[in-house]
């Protein structure tokens, strides 16, 4: 395909993981993936696909938006009365729909967690969803094995207006500009899918999704190179790979007017050094694929619920509602993905409700751990590539741990034993010990600590 | 009925090779005059299909498949599965016994209308409803004939599937209706998130 171009891993790589191979998910032409699609953006597209310094492009991804489409994800969905009518399409699931007249209230309504979804994920997909929406959404999540779930097309790019919104509160304007990427999406690991794609509700701007690993450049300048060329207005990405632009070399060429993180916890003195080194606001979001966006922090401080379809409960050890103030377990109810309307759902995260500015907002967030490993060769590697080996070989559950010697333990449920230990040894360039059990619960009660290096 | 919930069969497939076929009426009348010999639990329905679709031995995959479904109502050791069975047989034996329908009966999908009949309808309503009951027995017919891929004689598209629909007992039973239901959503779900298209997936702007 034109525009999947091979990446660096060979036929031999001992990791290659096989929905990796270039091009291995595509499936769309550029009419489908971006039906509105002008004469300007096809052009900006093939500039940015074809780029000299361009990364191989191992996916292709659009909005798959028409133009009436595009107009509607500019806008927030309403929120009046959201909750009463969310409700109502939930008791209208499989899930619920036997014991639909107990569930009067949201309080009636049971704790579901990762593993319901990952049974049946079709128990909270309404009957009369309208599946011509759906796309495949995968996430790895914190549990272990990989949960499939219908991503709304609408939903999805209205996150990208969402970022806009905030982005606006703290002051930033961003507008659509042809001479610049709207928004880089950034990860750090060793296999990724990445993508040069359009936004059609901003006037058809790039982005993309880029893999920030050396591996996937010739060398640090060309990959300057490329992102000074693209000069991206906004950069979104997780700690890992945020990390990773406080590389000199990018920080010289790079002018974000703003910068996104996600899916792991931003430490205090990782902000500071990317407001230091790009002077401009970094707002860290909460969320989870399942829910989406929860609430963001743009101080480091406390994280302001989002004024959208998300609805947050602290809950104790048995799921019981906990005062205001104390801490507890994060329950979300979820209702801007119309495929998925989850209603107190469990996220294994922690924290307590407070008021910030009149606003409900998350404090004392904990569960999103960002852990890397120490490689033999001095390197560190995201917990993210052990993720990916782990669930290829077939692990429900796992815990890997890294004494301060360098020296790795993991232990997992189900799975591979043998081809877990191969891969996590050539990950890391050390013998690891692997040790197989036979279900999750074997790992220990409560949530378990997947990863923890202390070296 | 989760055995023929597990066979997964599309309405969409059967109603896309639907071809001519006798009237639900001629159907039914046959339904009525079932012998006693094909009701009796001590006969072994795959014995009973080797001398009905005797003619059909050597048809291949039709005739394995035929063979997989008897040997699944024997295994389940139902009554109404083997009765439910023994009337679709007969249905086609009776071809012998008193002349062939026109158009004759179809039998390229005997395996399919076989696991309707023991398996979907029996399931719902006892054969010997069929028999003894004129509503039952024109729901046996239509059931039998929609899954052989027939279209009753004398109805449109249009006609035959509103008269399916409303003698179907399996919609008028409120929890099986509601566990078909969801069985079809179950597959729908899977299916769309596995096609190509959809795991293509669309552009995503944050890491969640």
């Amino acid at each position: 395909m034109s525009d999947v171009a091979q990446a660096s891993q060979g036929p031999d790589d001992p990791l290659a993981i096989a929905e990796y191979t270039p091009g291995g998910q595509t499936a769309l032409d550029d009419s489908e993936r971006w039906p509105s699609l002008t004469p300007a953006g096809a052009r900006r597209l093939e500039a940015l696909r074809t780029h000299p310094f361009a990364p191989p492009w191992v996916h292709a991804a659009g909005d798959r938006l028409s133009a009436d489409a595009a107009r509607r994800v500019r806008t927030p969905l309403p929120l009046d009365g959201w909750l009463d009518r969310h409700l109502d399409v939930a008791r209208r699931l499989p899930a619920y729909r036997r014991r639909a007249a107990e569930l009067v209230a949201l309080e009636d309504f049971p704790l579901i967690g990762r593993d319901d979804l990952v049974d049946d994920v079709s128990a909270f997909v309404p009957l009369d969803a309208d599946l011509e929406q759906a796309v495949h959404g995968s996430s790895s999540g914190s549990t272990g094995r990989a949960l499939l779930i219908p991503d709304d097309i609408e939903d999805t790019a209205r996150t990208f207006h969402l970022l806009v919104t905030l982005a606006a509160e703290q002051g930033v304007e961003w507008t659509p500009n042809p001479e610049r990427m709207a928004l880089a999406h950034v990860v750090h690991q060793r296999q990724a899918f990445t993508y040069a794609s359009v936004i059609s509700s901003f006037e058809q701007a790039t982005m993309a999704r880029l893999n920030l690993i050396d591996e996937q450049w010739p060398d640090r300048l060309t990959r300057a190179r490329f992102l000074e060329a693209q000069n991206p207005q906004a950069i979104s990405g997780s700690p890992t790979s945020l990390a990773e632009l406080l590389d000199p070399s990018l920080v010289e060429v790079l002018h974000p007017l703003v910068i996104f993180s996600g899916a792991m916890g931003l430490s205090g003195a990782l902000r500071a050094d990317l407001v230091a080194s790009y002077g401009c606001p970094v707002i860290d979001i909460y969320g989870l694929h399942e829910t989406r966006p929860i609430a963001s922090s743009a101080d480091g401080g406390p994280f302001v619920i989002l004024d959208r379809r998300v609805h947050v409960e602290i809950v104790d050890d048995r799921g019981r509602p906990v005062s205001p103030g104390e801490r507890g377990e994060i329950v979300v109810t979820a209702g801007e993905n119309p495929l998925l309307p989850l209603v107190r759902y469990r996220t294994c995260d922690f924290g307590m409700l407070v008021e910030v500015d009149g606003r409900l907002a998350i404090a004392e967030l904990e569960g999103r751990e960002a852990t890397t490993f120490l490689a033999n060769d001095g390197s560190r590697v995201a917990c993210v590539d052990l993720t990916q080996q782990l669930q290829a070989a077939g692990a429900h559950g796992w815990s890997v741990k890294q004494d301060a010697t360098g020296g790795v333990e993991a232990v997992i449920a189900r799975g591979d034993a043998g081809r877990v230990s191969a891969a996590l040894e050539a990950l890391l360039g050390r013998p690891v010990t692997v040790e197989r059990r036979e279900s999750v619960a074997d790992l220990g009660e409560g949530k378990p600590r997947r990863y923890v290096s202390l070296a | 009925m989760q055995r023929w919930l597990a066979r997964n069969e599309s309405i969409d497939a059967v109603w896309a090779g639907m071809v001519p076929g006798p009237s639900a009426d001629a159907v039914a009348s046959r339904i009525g005059a079932v012998p006693k010999t094909f009701l009796d639990d001590r006969v072994r329905v795959v014995a009973l299909a080797g001398d009905v679709l005797e003619s059909d031995r050597g048809r291949g995959q039709e005739s394995t498949d035929v063979v997989a479904v008897l040997d699944e109502v024997t295994a389940t050791g139902s009554s109404v599965a083997r009765r439910g069975a023994a009337i679709a047989l007969w249905l086609w034996a009776g071809d012998e016994e008193l002349g062939a329908l026109a158009p004759p009966l179809a039998r390229e999908h005997a395996a399919r209308a076989l696991a309707a009949m023991a398996f979907r309808l029996a399931s719902v309503v006892d054969p010997a409803e069929w028999v003894s009951d004129a509503e039952r027995r024109d729901e046996a017919a239509r059931t039998f004939l929609f899954w052989s891929g027939q279209l009753p004689a004398g109805e449109d598209r249009d006609t035959a599937s509103s008269l399916l629909t409303m003698r179907d007992s399996l919609q008028r039973n409120g929890a099986l209706a509601a566990a078909a239901e969801e069985h079809a959503h179950r597959l729908e779900v899977t299916r769309k998130l596995q096609e190509a298209r959809a795991r293509e997936a669309a552009a995503r702007y944050t890491h969640e």
